[in-house]
């Protein structure tokens, strides 16, 4: 276990560097942005008649640093306003703490994320083994097209065209918010009813984006697996063929764990189009909105947000691997 | 003077690439259909341009049917959907060519050296690769275009190209290691060629196929990303390609409600399947020309 250990370790530092960067980056990123959106809003403070001293403590509110300390302090200031939770305060919404704007803009990303995993994982590995075991004939060929061409084709093209065919055609599915606005927001039966049904496009989108992920690495691997000599000897035993399922099963599925990181990574990505699209007030349009107001508090905040949820997944991911696995743990 | 007849045998034995690239595509109608996609798209996208220099704006036809004269009837502004269908194919694919090239230079260099030297080059340029995985693309390019407007296919292929080089570099890495120990490569470091030589003339020919599959996939992720970009409105357009159709018909010309503008989104979209699905089926081919024991069953 102290192979695990040392393991997790490492990880977990690499992903602190990792982090570290990014907030740098962050750090720099709002620092350098032409026009120096803290020093405009110094002056506009300072125009609004107050003392320099109480201009200075509402910028640094917001931004973590004004532009008047030393370069060295107002990023180890920024860094320790980040370690306590402080994500500073959005320009645009006035007063507003960002952390407020992104937890209450999280859930809207990460249910529906989950669940299109949770969806496309189950579809996704069968459809991966019927096209292993059936990959010479037609049908398994045509399988395995449609999880790379799903795989490859970018999610704003699936999010429209879903909304396009339930929405602007059939008229099945509502195409924007996330409940019906008129609806006490609440666990009555009517407001959860439309709370999902405002869900299922977007879930479907982010299931559809990561099914050709999982069919892909189901069917290599089980191809793999299909060609060991523990197969062939299983079934010159004679053993039933459930038993024989159940042996590729537990051995194909080990891989796939580096496909759940994967996976949400580019689910996360694919938020940005998704919520734009069915105009859903996650973490993506969060983003996107912030950009589009240039609230730079709020932008270093959520972007940072997603990097550290991805870099999180993939230690994660790994780290399930060597659990998992007992090869891989040496 | 054997080793050098056993050589030229080995050498004349050697299919040219060209023939075993026509077998490999023929083989199959579907890669032959992938081919065909790719080539239309590229052919669309180099000739397209000259015959339609500018856009016509025609203000009396605004959302026309198509018609002999609009082949695909007109946008919200009353220009021809079909022309900007084509001109807006140069933008994609010049940017995602671009995108290729900057990928293949940074990811080949990267990985050749590092799997070649190995030692304390190889593990902090692996570092360094890490990283670039596991930034996710995406975000960064958002909050990138707040202070760099990327708009020209140059700048958009470069951006690109530096977010998107990791993955052909841990390929091009893995297989150098592996190439490494082989005897052809243990001869030209036993016959004191320099590092330059035997990695330019003796590794890189041999991973060329493989970075061309890691190359095919990462174009399909370009096209994605720079449309979406464009889409999303994030990048100030000075010409139109399929990512502006797309913005303007979502979120100015209110083509999710009107019938008449249909046309105008699903042009764009279908351009965009239609793509992926060719190089999806092409890469196909790819994979045997690279894999050998596929070439062999087949």
């Amino acid at each position: 276990m102290t192979g695990f250990a040392r393991r997790l370790a490492g990880k977990l530092l690499a992903g602190l560097v990792m982090v570290w960067v990014v907030v740098t980056f962050t750090f720099f990123l709002v620092h350098a942005l032409p026009g120096k959106p803290g020093d405009v809003q110094y002056e506009s403070y300072i125009m609004q008649g107050f003392s320099p001293e109480e201009a200075r403590a509402k910028v640094a509110a917001v931004y973590g640093f004004t532009s008047h300390d030393p370069l060295l302090g107002q990023y180890l200031g920024y860094l320790g306003k980040l370690l306590r939770g402080d994500l500073g305060e959005s320009t645009y919404y006035s007063g507003v703490p960002v952390s407020h704007l992104i937890s209450s803009a999280l859930p809207w990303t990460v249910l529906p994320v989950l669940s299109g995993l949770v969806v496309s994982f189950l579809i996704g590995v069968v459809a991966g083994v019927v096209a292993a075991v059936k990959r010479s004939s037609r049908w398994g060929g045509l399988l395995s097209v449609s999880g790379s061409l799903v795989a490859g084709v970018p999610s704003f093209v699936l999010a429209l065209l879903l909304l396009l065919v339930f929405h602007t055609e059939w008229h099945l599915l509502p195409d924007a918010g996330t409940s019906d606005i008129t609806l006490e927001p609440g666990w009555s039966p009517a407001y959860v009813g439309s709370v999902v049904q405002h869900a299922v496009l977007p879930v479907v989108s982010y299931a559809l984006l990561s099914y050709g992920g999982w069919l892909l690495a189901m069917k290599s691997s089980v191809v793999t697996v299909l060609g060991d000599d523990f197969i062939l000897a299983s079934e010159l035993r004679g053993l039933a063929p459930v038993t024989r399922a159940r042996y590729i099963g537990r051995n194909a599925i080990l891989p796939l764990f580096t496909v759940l990181a994967l996976s949400f990574g580019v689910m996360f990505a694919g938020s940005f189009f998704i919520e734009q699209t069915f105009d859903y007030p996650g973490l993506g349009e969060l983003l996107l909105k912030s950009i589009g107001v240039r609230d730079y508090p709020v932008m270093a905040g959520a972007f940072l947000l997603i990097t550290v949820a991805i870099i999180a997944a993939n230690i994660v991911a790994d780290l399930c691997y060597t659990l998992i696995d007992p090869r891989v743990r040496r | 003077m054997a080793a050098t007849a056993a050589l030229s045998t080995v050498v004349r034995n050697r299919r040219p690439a060209f023939t075993a690239f026509r077998t490999a595509v023929t083989r199959k109608p579907g890669r032959m259909i992938g081919f065909g996609i790719i080539v239309f798209f590229v052919v669309l996208a180099v000739c397209g341009p000259w015959f339609y220099g500018t856009l016509a704006v025609d203000p009396n036809a605004i959302y026309a049917a198509p018609s002999a004269d609009h082949w695909l009837g007109t946008d919200f502004a009353g220009s021809d959907v079909f022309q900007e269908v084509v001109v807006g194919a140069r933008y994609v694919l010049s940017t995602a060519a671009l995108a290729a090239l900057f990928t293949s230079v940074l990811g080949i260099t990267v990985g050749l050296v590092a799997g070649y030297h190995r030692g304390l080059v190889d593990s902090v340029l692996m570092r360094v690769t890490d990283f670039v995985l596991t930034i996710p693309g995406l975000p960064l390019l958002i909050i990138l275009s707040t202070v760099w407007s990327f708009g020209s296919p140059w700048q958009m292929g470069l951006v690109l190209g530096l977010t998107g080089w990791g993955g052909v570099a841990r390929a091009v890495r893995s297989q150098a290691l592996t190439l490494r120990e082989r005897g052809f490569l243990e001869a030209a470091r036993g016959l004191g060629l320099p590092s330059r030589h035997i990695i330019v003339k003796e590794l890189l020919p041999n991973i060329a196929p493989y970075v061309a599959m890691h190359l095919l996939l990462s174009v399909i992720a370009f096209i994605g990303a720079e449309v979406g970009l464009f889409f999303l409105g994030l990048v100030p357009f000075s010409s139109t390609n399929w990512g502006v159709m797309l913005n303007q018909a979502v979120f100015s010309g209110g083509a999710m409600n009107s019938p008449d503008a249909l046309i105008y989104l699903l042009s764009p979209l279908v351009c965009i399947l239609l793509l992926t699905l060719g190089i999806v089926l092409f890469l196909d081919a790819v994979d045997e020309l690279f894999n050998p024991r596929l070439r062999e069953r087949a």
